[in-house]
């Protein structure tokens, strides 16, 4: 009998429902970023996972089905449930949320909440107007008293339904919905866009800046659909997938806190208004197909094929722009502009790949890859204003300062081949052999003017790869590989692109720019020519039956051909793995991981015109590296007391630092207080360490009780914050106070959990 | 010594008499195994009244010998690790997995792909004789994946990260680990293609496109964690000065005047400190407003 309960309790499925309390000591929104516990106080805990159906029993009914729930207490709980006839059909529906708590030291004089779109000053905030903002940013107590603080989340909602019907041995459908809500709001800077006159300066500044709640009021629905049919020798698959995303705003208004007023304007709450663009609702349709052939047993050829057709067709963000003198900032002159993009982009994509294993321990295999982005969006001529341009009011008239910017619709179609060869030398050792080629090509279709405006028209990349592994005895395993990348960039410095109050209109126009306003001899690291080697080795042994080990490392090294940009930089890892599984339910494993990378940048600077060049001016380098190690620990021990009690630790440590060091040849006095521009930048650290304990005590054959101990601490150290603080800020930005990240928080939790 | 059987044959039609041969395996392989084998009945192979159902036969092979004599191995070990026999080499476990799981849009491109070349075998992620396969639930996915990408386990703990280690985002949300069109076995065909299926609000287009955004994201971002939020590379001024060495404060050296005034500097700049160059140019991502050609608005 025991043994008929045992064979049962393994061959059906064992529900079971879980219900608690939990406490956490301290308010963090880093702490609970995604756990959803950024509150101090008390949480309920629960979670079901439901099973049933004749499909476990019977040899008649394929019928099972599945209700499941987690984290049901908290902003990051799931829901899930399924119902099926295995082989024949199936329908799923899932629910997610995910609160993503970013600051809550946000502080700001705003009266807007979050998610709106509409930001407006307090009449008393008063006109900042009338004494020159110093640079430690006294707004002085009336103004500071309208600060108050706002927390910094945005929060998902993923809802989805998906369902499969098998038509037959040959012949499936499914269906997959997901609809993806989203609300909260993410911080963004708001610049001026230049000319704009600071409170109590005559002098135009394009730093205005307003740290603001740039809402995330979005859906997306994505939706795929695919028709299977597989046969004795091929397999093919024909479908569909849509996204569709909205934005319930297509711009955010607000009133400047550093900006003086229009001259007309007088009196309280009188503020310079300004506006900028939101994402914009955009859709994409694409078709797809995918499919196989088996020549022979030996030799196969899979491949597949999409089409997608991308547009934007959002109405502009307002461009008239009321300020509370009565008079209306224009920010557009000229007319004839369009009140919206109609942007498309279409995307094509094709790949192939044979395979052949007709010759004994060999594998042979050719691929070809074929990705274009094609952006058909019309290309024209935007003249615009600074915010309060003297002629601001109005639209026909020549502003004072002007910019005329032509949009680029970028382009680029990237080509790939690859030949490989994989050849077993012995029943231990493998070697395997390839190559790959890269073609990209990039343009901008139908620019005004027919300036070139991409700075890399086109590229090639030939790549080399060799991976050996070798099996040393039956437990010990050892893999090695090398590549080499060589990457020939065909850089043009006469391309030309918006910059300031520039205009791309025409080569060697007035207002043309070379090297896209960068010093000539500059390269942007992802256009230029580059020399990249890889390495990498591992050796995982397995001791005995109960005692793993394993050392990996990697290496890789990048080098740039530019005369000024990025030089240079490395990336390495190391990870040592440890596990001893000492009995059958008690195990302890331990990992430490190293990494460090590094960036060296040559960077000019000197005179900003058209003709210069490196050899008249000042050369100035930048590096940054990149620390981290990180160590893990996990315990679990079972069958204490009897085979009632298990407990479990896990255990985690984290140090990581980026540092910014850089170097002024030319400056004697980089160092002066005034400037600051040589030297090493404070390392921005962040610390983690983390404890969990779990003890599950069997209280009887279906009833568990869990009590955790979960322990998190983080210390950071970031300079990010400086100019946020009061009195610290720059003159030109409105401070935020946001604060560093740190928390110490000790959580307890208690749960029982039956099972049925 | 390693088993290296010769590989299984495809299942029968009648998947229902295979299953009925299963008893002579059970009649040794019982509830009383360290392993609980029969835990399979709980899975989707275990459910007999699906014609597509396999017999223990069918996975490990006939296995005449080992049903005559316990100490020969079956046909078919799978796993990894040696137990009372040494597993079969990958290749023979997945053809054993492959001979129904290979005509699957899912595994096009498995053959070829970067685990099927590094000889990586569905056993070394999946479990199949248990009721919960640790690499099919979103929750405990990553713990499988990271058993080999440990760099990857490393960077999830970082500051700024995707909510892996938290359960709400999975390894599979954004790579194929059976093999893909895209790169990085990524599930899309380009990595803008992945990274859209959930940030769809950077697609676009734009009216004021910034151009390596349009290719790749992983030009500013690095997907699994950073020191530096949100997941970036580097931090502006310097991220933005790896590209531009043009206009006003993009030409300018910057050391511990990004700092501020706490870094020693007599004033602190906009154009240096906090979000420095996105203090300004903050649509960084494109901007779709007529009077935006710089990224301002």
């Amino acid at each position: 009998a025991q043994a008929d309960d045992d064979a049962y309790a393994l061959t059906h499925p064992t529900n079971m429902v879980d219900f608690g309390a939990l406490y956490s000591s301290q308010s963090s929104a880093k702490f609970g970023e995604y756990n959803g516990l950024n509150e101090e106080g008390f949480y309920g805990l629960g979670g079901f996972d439901v099973r049933g159906g004749k499909g476990y029993d019977s040899a008649n009914s394929a019928l099972r089905w599945k209700l499941n729930g987690t984290n049901l207490g908290t902003t990051s709980r799931n829901l899930g449930a399924s119902i099926s006839e295995q082989g024949k059909w199936k329908i799923n529906l899932g629910y997610d949320e995910l609160q993503h708590n970013i600051t809550d030291t946000y502080q700001t004089p705003f009266q807007e909440d979050r998610g709106g779109n509409n930001f407006t000053l307090p009449a008393n905030f008063g006109k900042p107007a009338g004494t020159v903002l110093t640079n430690t940013n006294n707004l002085g107590a009336s103004r500071l008293n309208a600060f108050h603080t706002e927390k910094e989340y945005t929060t998902r909602r993923n809802s989805s339904l998906g369902t499969s019907y098998t038509f037959g041995e040959q012949l499936s459908a499914q269906i997959d919905y997901n609809h993806l809500e989203q609300s909260g709001a993410k911080l963004i800077g708001t610049g001026a866009q230049g000319g704009i006159n600071l409170a109590g300066t005559s002098t135009g500044k394009a730093e205005a800046v307003n740290i603001l709640f740039n809402p995330t009021s979005y859906s997306t629905d994505n939706i795929t659909a695919a028709l299977n049919w597989k046969g004795e020798k091929a397999h093919l698959s024909g479908g569909y997938y849509g996204s569709i995303f909205h934005d319930d705003y297509n711009s955010l208004s607000w009133q400047n806190g550093v900006a003086s007023a229009a001259s007309t304007c007088t009196g309280s709450g009188c503020f310079t208004n300004n506006t900028m663009s939101t994402a914009p609702s955009n859709s994409l349709h694409q078709a797809n197909l995918s499919g196989g052939y088996d020549f022979s047993s030996a030799t196969k050829l899979v491949g597949g094929f999409s089409y997608g057709y991308n547009t934007q067709n959002s109405s502009f963000a307002p461009t008239l722009i009321p300020q509370a003198s009565g008079i209306a900032s224009s920010m557009m002159w000229g007319s004839g502009y369009p009140s919206s993009l109609n942007g498309v982009v279409e995307t094509t994509h094709g790949d192939l790949k044979l395979t052949n294993q007709s010759i004994k321990d060999l594998t042979l295999s050719a691929g070809f890859k074929f990705n274009e982005r094609d952006n058909s969006t019309d290309s024209s001529i935007y003249r615009y204003k600074a915010i309060n341009d003297a002629n601001a009011a109005i639209q026909t008239a020549v502003p004072v300062t002007n910019y005329t910017g032509i949009n680029t619709p970028y382009s680029n179609r990237k080509t790939q081949y690859e030949v490989a060869a994989a050849y077993r030398l012995t029943n231990a050792q493998n070697l395997r052999l390839a190559y790959e080629r890269e073609d990209i090509k990039r343009w901008c279709n139908g620019v005004i003017g027919g300036a070139q405006c991409i700075s890399s028209p086109t590229s090639e990349e030939d790549k080399v790869g060799l991976t050996y592994r070798l099996k040393v005895f039956n437990d010990v395993n050892f893999n090695a590989g090398y590549s080499y990348a060589k990457r020939n960039a065909h850089f043009d410095h006469n391309f030309l692109a918006n910059d300031g109050n520039r205009s791309i209109t025409s080569v060697g126009g007035s207002h043309s720019v070379l090297n896209g306003a960068d010093l000539i001899g500059f390269v942007a690291y992802p256009y230029a020519n580059r020399n990249q080697n890889l390495g990498k080795a591992g050796i995982n042994w397995q001791l005995t039956q109960k005692i793993d080990f394993g050392v990996n490392g990697n290496y890789k090294y990048d080098d740039y051909d530019a005369m000024l940009g990025v030089q240079n930089g490395h990336s390495a890892g190391v990870s040592v793995d440890a596990a001893y599984n000492y009995e059958e339910n008690s195990s302890v494993s331990a990992y430490w991981s190293w990494q460090n990378g590094k960036r060296n940048l040559r960077n000019g600077t000197g005179p900003s015109n058209t003709t210069a060049n490196v050899s008249n001016i000042g050369i100035w380098t930048n590096q940054l590296e990149d620390n981290s190690n990180t160590v893990g620990l996990l315990t679990r021990n079972g069958g204490l007391l009897g085979g009632k009690l298990e407990v479990i630790g896990d255990f985690s440590y984290a140090l990581d630092s980026s540092a910014y060091s850089t170097q002024v040849p030319y400056l004697s006095t980089c160092s002066a207080a005034t400037t600051l521009s040589c030297g090493n930048v404070s390392p921005i650290k962040n610390e983690l360490i983390s404890l969990k304990l779990t003890g599950n005590y069997k209280v009887h054959k279906n009833g568990k009780v869990a009590l955790a101990y979960i322990y998190q601490k983080l210390n950071s150290n970031d300079y990010f914050y400086n100019g946020q603080q009061y009195g610290y800020t720059p003159s030109t930005l409105v401070p935020t106070n946001l604060q560093p990240q740190d928390y110490t928080v000790n959580v307890v939790a208690l749960s029982y959990s039956l099972a049925f | 010594a390693e088993n290296t059987a010769a590989p299984v044959k495809a299942p029968t039609a009648k998947p229902s008499d295979s299953l009925n041969k299963d008893s002579a395996c059970t009649k040794c392989h019982d509830e009383n195994e360290s392993k609980p084998i029969l835990a399979i009945a709980q899975t989707a192979h275990g459910n007999k009244a699906d014609s597509r159902t396999p017999s223990c036969q069918s996975c490990h092979g006939e296995s005449e010998k080992h049903m005559s004599n316990k100490t020969v191995a079956p046909d078919v070990i799978f796993g990894l690790k040696k137990g009372a026999f040494s597993p079969n080499e990958a290749k023979d476990q997945n053809t054993a997995c492959l001979t129904c799981h290979d005509k699957d849009q899912k595994r096009t491109h498995w053959q070829g792909g970067a685990h099927q070349v590094a000889d990586v075998a569905c056993t070394s992620c999946h479990v199949t004789h248990t009721a919960h396969d640790k690499v099919r639930d979103k929750q405990t996915q990553p713990e499988v994946c990271f058993t080999c990408h440990k760099d990857q386990r490393a960077q999830v703990k970082k500051f700024s990260h995707h909510p892996i280690g938290e359960g709400k985002v999975a390894c599979a949300d954004c790579h194929n680990p059976h093999g893909s069109a895209g790169p990085k076995m990524l599930v899309k065909n380009t990595v803008t293609e992945t990274c859209y299926t959930c940030h769809a609000e950077k697609r676009g287009p734009l009216l004021w496109e910034h151009q390596p955004v349009t290719e790749d994201c992983t030009n500013c971002h690095t997907p699994h964690g950073s020191n530096i939020t949100p997941l970036l590379k580097s931090r502006a001024p310097f991220l933005c000065q790896e590209c531009h060495d043009g206009p006003h404060a993009s030409r300018s050296p910057v050391a511990e005047s990004a700092e501020g005034i706490q870094g020693g500097a007599t004033s602190a700049s906009a154009n240096t400190t906090g979000r420095a160059c996105m203090n300004c140019h903050s649509m960084v991502h494109g901007s779709n407003d007529p009077a935006g050609a710089l990224l301002h608005r």
